[in-house]
């Protein structure tokens, strides 16, 4: 068995000599922790939102989100749209190197996108984005090598056709990386080395403990003021907690039950940095399982009986703010101006009444199904039905498995949910959670909506669009689609002597800006 | 000797063959499925579903994967973790594997002579406050659980007077924690079984012979009465190692060590078969090493054992 007892001693060795005082040689590394460890650091396997912390400082896509959750341009310097939307010609940005050295053009993006595509090679999240291209489907199958719907027309310009128009193509974060990267460092490159654009690469990933990531010295936004990156990874928040207050990370996420910490406490606190998280929550209410759910006045009834003020204060420490949409703050196509949906037991009682269920008589039982981490938000859901409508609810705690399985087959009728967003503009939640084809609808449907996410998704014009998402949105909640549920409190705290860690609601912007003072 | 360690380790391999169908299918008998773990929120998206049930050749019959798996063990690599996307199982724990033995082994190293030292001093002052104080001391270190104790000592000595560091692994700073936590518990047992037989033994013919002729009062306790004893300390310090190695899961979680318990830990919440089955199968090697050395040391403490002839 190959243990490598050499790399062990080296280690320690070289810990030694840190713990004997020779510290500010390290100091100029970040540390920042991370929940847990990796599980890829690849581009093309992506597909975990912790991966997704390290993987977004190494690579880039045609576009980025800065501090204030705006979209600016990235590897592409600007776009436009190709007949019919059916596609975009893309201005590739001139003077950008990969970390090999090699420099960025339009055939590396055929060369990612190809990648993404090609059989057997285990893609994650990225891929899906590429189905609209014109060719993706036969180099799923294995049918094409090549992906005949990118154009490469010269070094800096790539013309990226679609079979149906998809006007957010630009702001998916698809990582782009280096076409020569096989030949370099082979066909398993991906564990190994980084092959990206961004302000870091790849440095060494020491399992269940770190990763660590060097400056890329000729970023094209300018080097790095920092040496690197050591995400570390620790797995309990009480931990990470001790190892910030003894100066052994730089930046902590904050997570759990440490938000109550940090909110409590005032030198704490004054070092948080926070964002409203990417992602709605939801209850839903699946109608052709339960049968009263059919009813308009009952789907109010439930959400007039939820408090969100009780719940941010009791189950969120304070760290969340109160949703009345299905679009969340900071999130493109977010409307602020949503009525609030206020806590009225009088009045859902009422509804209930009138819906012929007075004080709950003739409710059938149901199930509110959650898994064991959600636990203390459903039994919270279902005393205030029982207490407010006499509703027959019970607890069902199912195995995350099991559980994503039937709410996606639409199979549960009643749950509460998350959602996060895969890029960021509101059409991600308003389509994947309430549009009747998509494969994640969550038990309410109606045409005229289907009909304006259509629309949207053919209108390249920002604001006509989300005009259409606040019409769409709109529709839902005068119809008690859904119950919509607190949205979390992304949130980080930064040690003094550092500047530039700036969080947006996808998670910590790349740390290309950050300095450390000595 | 030889010929009874040779049948011994021809009859382990029997023992590491069960453990190895045992966790295999144990494993797969628990609740939930690796794809859908992978799958997540896609959970539903059968095409995706069948393609990485095909990927991962978990859409063969068992007997078919339990053949291959049995090929992965014997080539070294243990199979494709499900969890690491591209990486063998013996990538994974390849820097655990070095982590959690060395944790159990210093601890051992640590416990036992302590463990014998305060044992024999309480037997040799059988009934004395001293003896009294070290019984209730003992009595405390084998009843505090693990984890109190190491948050008792997080507090303690990072927090409070910042002499270590709260929690990590590389430095010998990074050590001393988790092996005092280790080590505790054990010791006290060593201590508490060393005390009993040595308040045997000191009663023994043999015992007031040797101060008859006058031998030194040190070389009685130490030589003529602890070597006797050792026969039944040696055979708990192997089931000791045992709680050793549990024990290890426990302080690597605490202390955040990326050593085999805690990716045990993290497989079998990710449904990561491979690396679960890996980590069984190396836990049960160890475990069964180290009490066929303590069955070997038997020979070396008491010449009156012999193997062979016991044997036929």
């Amino acid at each position: 068995m190959p243990i490598d007892l050499k790399k062990a001693l080296g280690a320690t060795a070289l810990a030694t000599a840190i713990l004997a005082g020779s510290g500010s040689a390290m100091a100029a590394d970040l540390r920042v922790n991370i929940a847990a460890d990796p599980s890829m650091i690849d581009p093309i396997t992506y597909s975990e939102l912790i991966a997704g912390q390290v993987i977004s400082n190494m690579y880039e896509s045609f576009t980025a989100i800065d501090a204030d959750g705006q979209v600016i341009p990235a590897l592409a310097e600007s776009w436009e749209p190709l007949e019919g939307n059916l596609g975009f010609r893309f201005k590739l940005r001139e003077g950008v190197k990969f970390h090999s050295g090699r420099e960025f053009t339009a055939e590396d993006v055929k060369f990612s996108f190809e990648e993404l595509l090609r059989p057997g090679n285990k893609a994650g999240l990225n891929a899906p984005y590429l189905d609209v291209v014109v060719g993706a489907d036969a180099m799923k199958d294995g049918s094409a090598d090549t992906l005949s719907g990118v154009t490469v027309v010269d070094d800096y310009t790539v013309e990226v056709a679609f079979t149906r128009p998809d006007v957010l193509f630009p702001i998916y974060p698809i990582y782009l990386f280096d076409s020569g990267i096989v030949e370099e460092a082979g066909p398993e490159w991906y564990n190994k080395v980084s092959a990206g654009t961004g302000a870091f690469k790849f440095e060494n990933w020491s399992r269940g403990q770190k990763v660590e990531l060097a400056a890329h010295a000729d970023y094209w936004g300018g080097a790095p003021a920092i040496d690197g990156v050591e995400f570390v990874v620790i797995p309990s928040p009480e931990t990470a907690m001790a190892m910030f207050e003894t100066g052994d990370l730089d930046v902590m996420v904050v997570d759990g039950p440490s938000m109550r910490r940090v909110l409590g406490n005032p030198e704490l606190k004054e070092r948080a940095i926070t964002a409203a998280r990417a992602q709605v929550r939801y209850l839903a209410m699946n109608s052709d399982l339960y049968e009263p759910f059919k009813d308009k006045r009952v789907r109010e009834a439930v959400c007039r009986s939820l408090d969100q003020d009780a719940m941010i204060a009791g189950l969120y420490s304070g760290a969340a703010k109160p949703l009345y949409g299905q679009v969340t703050e900071g999130v493109a196509g977010y409307n602020p101006d949503l009525p609030k949906i206020e806590y009225d037991p009088e009045k859902a009682k009422a509804l209930l009444a009138e819906a012929g269920y007075p004080n709950g008589e003739g409710l059938p039982p149901v199930k509110l199904s959650t898994t064991e981490p959600n636990k203390n938000q459903h039994l919270y859901f279902a005393s205030q039905l029982q207490e407010v409508l006499n509703m027959p609810v019970d607890v069902e705690l199912v195995e995350r498995g099991t559980h994503l399985k039937s709410i996606n087959s639409g199979q549960t009728p009643f749950f509460a949910w998350g959602w996060s967003a895969g890029y960021p503009d509101g059409l991600y939640f308003l389509s994947q959670l309430w549009y009747s084809d998509s494969p994640y609808n969550r038990g309410w449907k109606n045409a005229e909506f289907d009909a304006l996410i259509d629309k949207a998704s053919m209108t390249a014009d920002n604001k006509e669009r989300y005009a259409i998402y606040h019409e769409a949105e709109g529709m839902l909640m005068d119809d008690w689609g859904t119950c919509p549920l607190p949205v979390s409190t992304l949130m980080a705290t930064v040690r003094d002597g550092v500047s530039g860690v700036a969080i947006q609601p996808f998670g910590l912007v790349p740390f290309a800006d950050v300095t450390i003072a000595e | 000797m030889l010929h009874y360690a040779t049948r011994r380790l021809l009859g382990l391999t029997l023992v590491w063959a069960v453990a190895l169908i045992v966790t295999f299918f144990a494993v797969r008998a628990v609740p939930g499925d690796p794809i859908m773990v992978m799958l997540s929120d896609h959970a539903g998206d059968a095409a995706l579903e069948a393609r990485l049930r095909a990927d991962y050749g978990l859409d063969r019959p068992l007997p078919v994967q339990f053949l291959a798996y049995i090929g992965d063990v014997l080539n070294g690599t243990f199979g494709l973790s499900y969890r690491y996307v591209g990486s063998t199982v013996i990538d994974v724990i390849r820097d655990g594997m070095t982590i959690t033995p060395l944790l159990a082994l210093s601890a051992l190293f640590i416990a036992v002579p302590l463990g014998l030292f305060f044992g024999v001093f309480a037997a040799v002052r059988a009934g004395s406050w001293a003896d009294t104080g070290i019984i209730l001391l003992l009595v405390t270190f084998i009843s505090i659980p693990s984890f109190a104790l190491a948050a008792l000592l997080v507090w303690m000595l990072s927090l409070k007077l910042a002499l270590l560091p709260v929690a990590g692994w590389g430095s010998p700073a990074q050590l001393v924690l988790p092996v005092t936590v280790l080590v505790v518990g054990p010791m006290a047992v060593i201590a508490r079984l060393t005390r009993t037989y040595m308040l045997e033994v000191l009663d023994r013919d043999f015992v007031r012979t040797a101060r008859a002729k006058g031998v030194r009062e040190n070389r009685v306790i130490w030589r003529h009465a602890l070597g006797n004893t050792m026969v039944p300390i040696v055979t708990s310090i192997g089931l000791i190692f045992g709680g050793l190695l549990s024990g290890a899961f426990v302080v690597e979680t605490v202390f955040n060590i990326p050593g085999l318990g805690r990716i045990a830990i993290d497989s079998v919440l990710a449904r990561d078969y491979p690396v679960t089955m890996s980590i069984v199968l190396l836990f049960t090697v160890f475990y069964s090493l180290i009490n066929l050395c303590v069955d070997l040391i038997y020979a070396w403490l008491d010449p009156r054992i012999r193997f062979d002839e016991a044997a036929a």
